[in-house]
């Protein structure tokens, strides 16, 4: 660890080549540069303090051999240079001459064409090319040549969002990658500016992107602002399809990275990173993962060189020899050959077996059903189709000199199924198209394979429409190949980085009164100490994938014990990594601790599933099961129901006297008076209404929605007239009967009416719900209704203006009482509600208007505007309530039907039906 | 006094990523890496394994069950992308229905309340959130809103159905016209609020609090007051309780209930809505309610409290 300081900005750069001198690599943050010696690591780093108020811009060590000990750091628009001597380093020089401020570049150079590419964000030299240099302008790419600074050579619209990093190919001197805001990395050719010639898509936007010093691979790293992803991903250019290493360990995002020369007669690339936690890591790159990089069956002609043995066998005139080079340094000597090996460059002879091999890793053959298998050594290729019942193998031979007018052989193997006619046609087109390339020295592989699936498709359309039999089914299609086949997603791999980490433990309310949760088990433990956080993704997992390498981890408090993060992978099984991994490795650790202590976990088989544990904490609710149970709702007797809800509250040990005083303000003797004229009613007193009104604010607060809804219930029915109730005995309020079947016909309440038990009252008897006050309000004209009206309203305890609340403080205490399975107890609850609790959906009940006999749904039909109902009894249009039987369809106003069934049972237009007994549901 | 009621030994071959009880609180369906889904009978302290459902080809990430009035159907998704959607007909499970509509590994399921049918809300990996509506005779329904979270979208959770207020202007008889609502948290640090308009899924609200990704959000029930309160939860270790006083304004205010050490994975909401259950990276589960003033206290400490969290935190300092 370098420092506790705060910035950000922070510059590694690695002391390049130098074969047996130690490497150093130097740390620039605002005050200090710090040198660290890789070789080793663990010494605490070395200190250069800076004068400067500035950020540094850029560090960067000389990369010529001789001056290898000088390095040159920028600030604002001074260039410092240092010599690092025995350990210590001194300014040696400083360099002054920019006008601007440049963010990053190779000063030492660029100072001589800086007024020209000022304000480039990323300048960096040609590897190969000394002449050459690329600046990055927000998307765009500039090309210079030092030889003409005046203008640059080409200009490269390479990107839509601001390019945050900018690398040459290492091997070719016209390519470079650029990586950009816009979640891409793009490789370029610039000679060819406006065409990529290969697009790598991220989902992120990316920081940079640099070639590996060996073969074709690629690293990326994410944007550090977006922190999200911790890991460098390695790529094969050759297949960009998917990533071939994550490099994962560090545990903040990482800020920059270098590759380190490599050491002589070492096979081992090591790259150096550095994350914003301030942790240097070093990474080696084994032959293993070399390899990886570069493609196993052919190797990519735009890169060049590979490194792999199979393709040097094939390819004789390729240099054995891996280039070793570092960035920035020219290597002249090969120059040369990168240049002959490029696309689109000579085509002499000698450059021609590269010319089959570069046809058969450009050729795109990602074609529906056809499957191509090259052989660049053999100069030949197998090109399989399957179409329907039919198969075509076909070998493709290529000439010495292909393609120098010089055709491939055709020929067919078996098991091809295709008539012979169609075999000696498809030959001789494939030939024609052959020839008509070569002629031109084109490559014709691709053109051929094409030729022969249109062939093959028109073959099998013309088939299938001479099919003999129409009944037979031909047989099915082989399911076409995704176009782009992707790699089977391996869990917990990088592919996974924008998955959430999956919760190991946790905890959950449940039914009413049940904390359920899940930990882990006791025997697991992170393998991160406690003080880091928990990984965010899923793609952390990938450390325990196989072949992972060995991060170290350096500190400077713990420098002693290099602490080995991941050594092997921790399941045998390898394509089974589990979530357990992450936690399983401390256990182990832990065994060796406990061990050292002299317990012995060792042998107790590893459990991975914690217990459940569910726990009851009702206690904390404001909500009482056994209230639930006990308390009741008795509108005949709301005194009683007080006095009993007083009593079962005071049992479960609750003291509020909520009921006391619920039962205080429902007394008979406060009840309102039905004249307007008289006193002003209870509920205006301040013990009235307000009373109430704190009440509930306050079990509010408590989110007691048991108590919540027991006051609404039980004051909902004392505005009510207590005559009403005890009339009938039978404890309901009108609101259900009616809304039992609610027709949704205006001013029409249609009921059914069953045994007189529960008759329905002609509004506006007693109060019923809020529904009547509406129509009320609309209806009555007469200033004395009105009076009433208000009257009403006003000696009820619960203001009716809140009435939706109420009824929502019911329905959810009903879906608690559900939850305990009080189901009676729930329905005696939602009787009280305003609305109907289940809005009504089955049976409406329309009539046909008694003189057009068209279907009418309300009082007066649309069509002759006549009344469309007429009462049984008195033969007048209904226009009030209104009950019908449901057996024979007569019926007519409530008073008179009720008055007729109290004496009868049979319908009174002596039509026979037994209403009484036919309608009862 | 807080109790255990029931230790629950599932025999998971693997680490346990979620646990819920049916609305009885009788039941119990646990899901893990191991791939399966067990539903245990847990009343009066038992445990039978009623089930083992076996249908995922990935580690399960979350079940949900379904209410009651609709039988006994439980939903649970995993990283093999897919949501299974099983039910229990004449006492044995089978899978009703699998859902495969996602490209990414599904994070959350989450039932909308039974008011408005049978509809499940899934999130997932690809940033799109899809919404699957039983449409009765096995016939459903899917309403995919693409690109919900970039990145990924890592929690769904619905509003209550009673949303006070909504109903005020109702005309009278009509059934009550609910909004649909639901709130999502995701990858790009963002808490989303979505509603149903004709028909059609829309983002109605963003809320902007956290600075690493959101990985759980919480709507707490209503008991019928004015306020929606939601819980949100991140990486970043913070736990926001976000409230509106009128969901038609849609104007809702943070509230910052704590930073915690480690990331938040979960946060759960008591029936009544005024306790929240936080639970984290860290193995720890803490209780906060709110008291009248207003103010979150953490009451795991409180006597009453103390066997809810303190076993929990035995493990912890044993970890350490």
């Amino acid at each position: 660890r370098h420092c506790s300081s705060a910035s950000v900005n922070v510059i590694v750069a690695l002391q390049h080549h130098c074969s047996s001198a130690p490497v150093n690599i130097t740390v620039a943050l605002r005050r200090f540069l710090y040198v660290v010696n890789l070789e080793t690591p663990s010494e605490a780093p070395r200190k250069i303090g800076r004068p400067s108020k500035w950020d540094v811009g850029t560090v960067q060590w000389n990369p010529h051999r001789a001056e290898s000990h000088v390095f040159a750091a920028s600030s604002n628009q001074r260039v410092d240079l240092y010599t690092w001597r025995d350990g210590c380093g001194e300014v040696h020089a400083s360099l002054q001459g920019h006008t601007r401020p440049d963010l990053s570049g190779y000063y030492l150079v660029t100072s001589s064409v800086d007024t020209y590419i000022s304000g480039a964000s990323q300048v960096k030299w040609n590897k190969r090319n000394q002449y050459l240099l690329a600046s990055s302008h927000d998307g765009d790419v500039r090309i210079w040549d030092k030889r003409k600074p005046n203008t640059a050579v080409e200009y490269v619209a390479a990107h839509l969002s601001k390019i945050h990093g900018l690398d040459w190919h290492p091997d070719n001197e016209y390519i470079l990658a650029t990586s950009s805001q816009d979640n891409s990395v793009r490789f370029w050719d610039y000679r060819q500016p406006r065409k990529y010639l290969n697009i790598l898509s991220c989902q992120v936007p990316v920081w940079k992107a640099r070639y590996t010093p060996f073969s074709n691979g690629l690293v990326t790293v994410m944007v550090p602002q977006l922190r999200r992803e911790n890991s460098l991903l390695l790529w094969s250019a050759l297949d960009l399809n998917s990533p071939v290493h994550a490099f994962v360990g560090h545990d903040d995002v990482v800020l920059e990275f270098q590759w380190r020369p490599q050491k002589e007669a070492s096979k081992e690339y090591q790259m150096v990173t550095l994350s914003r936690d301030q942790t240097l890591r070093i990474w080696r790159l084994d032959p293993q993962l070399q390899k990886l990089c570069a493609n196993d069956l052919v190797e990519d002609p735009i890169e060049g060189i590979s490194l792999t043995t199979e393709s040097e066998k094939s390819l004789p005139s390729q240099d054995p020899e891996p280039t070793i080079h570092s960035c920035g340094l020219p290597a002249e000597n090969l120059q040369d050959q990168a240049g002959a090996l490029t696309s689109g460059g000579r085509h002499d002879s000698s450059a021609l077996p590269q010319t089959l091999q570069q046809e058969f890793s450009l050729v795109n053959l990602q074609i529906r059903n056809v499957n191509v298998e090259m052989d660049a050594v053999n100069r030949s290729c197998v090109v399989s189709a399957v179409f329907g019942t039919n198969q075509v193998h076909l070998v493709v031979k290529f000439p010495s000199h292909y393609p120098n007018n010089a055709a491939p052989s055709f020929q067919f193997i078996s098991p091809t199924t295709i008539p012979t006619a169609m075999r000696t046609k498809i030959q001789k087109i494939l030939t024609d198209t052959s020839l008509q390339k070569v002629k031109r020295n084109q490559n014709c592989l691709e053109p051929c394979v094409r030729q022969l699936v249109s062939c093959l498709e028109s073959y099998m359309t013309q088939e299938d429409g001479s099919a003999a039999n129409p009944y037979v089914l031909s047989n099915p299609v082989t399911p076409a190949l995704p176009a782009f086949p992707r790699v089977t997603n391996t869990y917990g791999s990088y592919q996974d980085a924008n998955i959430p980490f999956p919760r190991t433990s946790g905890a959950r309310f449940c039914g009413t009164g049940c904390l359920v949760y899940f930990t882990r088990p006791i025997t697991m433990h992170r393998s991160v100490p406690p003080t880091e956080p928990t990984p965010r993704s899923l793609s952390a997992l990938s450390a325990y994938h196989s072949g992972v390498l060995t991060p170290m981890k350096m500190r400077s408090e713990s420098q002693s014990s290099l602490r080995l993060y991941s050594g092997s992978p921790t399941h045998t099984d390898k394509d089974h990594v589990s979530i357990s991994s992450f936690y399983y490795k401390e256990r182990k650790s832990r065994r060796f601790k406990t061990k050292r202590e002299g317990a012995d976990y060792g042998n107790r088989p590893v459990k991975l599933a914690g217990k459940i544990i569910i726990q009851e904490i009702s206690c904390l609710l404001p909500v009482h099961k056994a209230l639930g149970e006990t308390y009741i709702l008795n509108v005949n007797d709301i005194q009683d129901t007080c006095q009993k809800n007083a009593a079962a509250a005071l049992v479960v040990g609750r003291r509020d006297v909520v009921w006391a005083l619920a039962s205080a303000a429902t007394s008979l003797e406060l009840s309102p008076d039905s004249d307007p004229d008289a006193d002003a009613p209870w509920a205006r007193h301040p013990f009235g209404r307000h009373l109430l009104e704190t009440l509930l604010d306050h079990y509010s607060l408590m989110s007691d929605v048991q108590t919540l809804a027991m006051l609404c219930s039980v004051f909902r029915t004392q505005g009510c007239s207590q005559d009403y109730f005890s009339l009938y005995g039978h404890y309901t309020s009108s609101s259900v009967s009616s809304g039992s079947c609610y027709s949704t016909s205006d001013s029409t309440t249609t009921t059914t009416w069953s045994i007189g038990r529960d008759p329905e009252h002609v509004p506006p008897l007693g109060e019923s719900s809020p529904d009547d006050y509406r129509y009320a309000n609309q209806m009555y004209t007469d200033p004395r209704e009105r009076e009433r009206e208000q009257h009403d309203m006003n000696k009820r305890l619960l203001d009716p203006a809140n009435t939706m609340q109420f009824d929502d403080f019911k329905k959810c205490y009903g879906e608690i009482l559900h939850r305990w399975g009080l189901k009676d107890k729930r329905a005696e609850v939602l009787k009280f509600t305003s609305c109907p609790p289940e809005p009504h959906k089955g049976i409406e009940f329309g009539v046909y208007c008694c003189h057009c006999r068209s279907q009418v749904r309300g009082t007066q039909c649309a069509v002759c505007k006549r009344f469309t109902f007429q009462c049984a009894i008195c033969h007048v249009a209904v226009r009030g309530s209104s009950n019908f039987c449901l057996s024979c369809g007569h019926g007519g106003h409530t008073s008179h039907m009720m008055e007729w069934f109290r004496t009868q049972d049979e319908c009174p237009t002596g039509c026979g039906c037994h209403c009484l007994l036919q309608s009862t549901f | 006094m807080v109790s255990v009621i029931n230790t629950v030994d599932t025999s998971h071959e693997d680490m346990i990523h979620d646990a819920q009880m049916d609305y009885y609180g009788t039941r119990l369906a646990t899901c893990s890496s191991d791939r399966s889904v067990k539903i245990f009978d847990v009343k009066n302290g038992g445990q039978i394994l009623v089930a083992d459902l076996r249908g995922h080809e990935g580690p399960v990430w979350q079940v949900a069950w379904a209410h009651p009035m609709y039988g006994n159907i439980l939903a649970s998704c995993s990283y093999d992308r897919k949501v299974i959607i099983w039910k229990e007909e004449n006492g044995t499970w089978d899978k009703m229905y699998e859902y495969t509509g996602h490209d990414s590994s599904v994070n959350s399921v989450c039932w909308g309340p039974y008011d408005f049918g049978l509809i499940l809300a899934c999130g997932s990996s690809d940033g799109a959130i899809s919404l699957v509506t039983c449409s009765g005779d096995q016939q459903w329904d899917i309403k995919k809103i693409s690109n919900a979270h970039t990145i990924g979208c890592n929690a769904v959770s619905w509003a209550p159905s009673v949303v006070p207020g909504s109903l005020i202007d109702q005309p009278s008889g009509q059934k009550p016209n609910f909004i649909k609502r639901f709130v999502s948290g995701g990858c790009d640090n963002l808490v989303k609020l979505w509603k149903e308009e004709d028909g059609q899924w829309k983002e109605d609200q963003k809320l902007e609090a956290h600075s690493d990704w959101v990985r759980d959000v919480g709507w707490a029930p209503s008991i019928g007051l004015p306020t929606s309160t939601i819980a949100s939860c991140s990486q970043d270790g913070r736990v926001f309780i976000w409230t509106c006083d009128d969901l038609s304004g849609n104007t809702w205010t943070a509230k910052l209930l704590h930073k915690f050490n480690d990331v938040v994975w979960h946060v759960s909401w008591s029936v009544t809505g005024n306790i929240l259950a936080v639970s984290g990276g860290d193995n720890k589960v803490t209780l906060w309610k709110e008291s009248a003033d207003g103010q979150w206290a953490c009451i795991s400490d409180v006597n009453k409290g103390q066997g809810a969290v303190s076993s929990i935190a035995d493990g912890a300092t044993n970890e350490q």
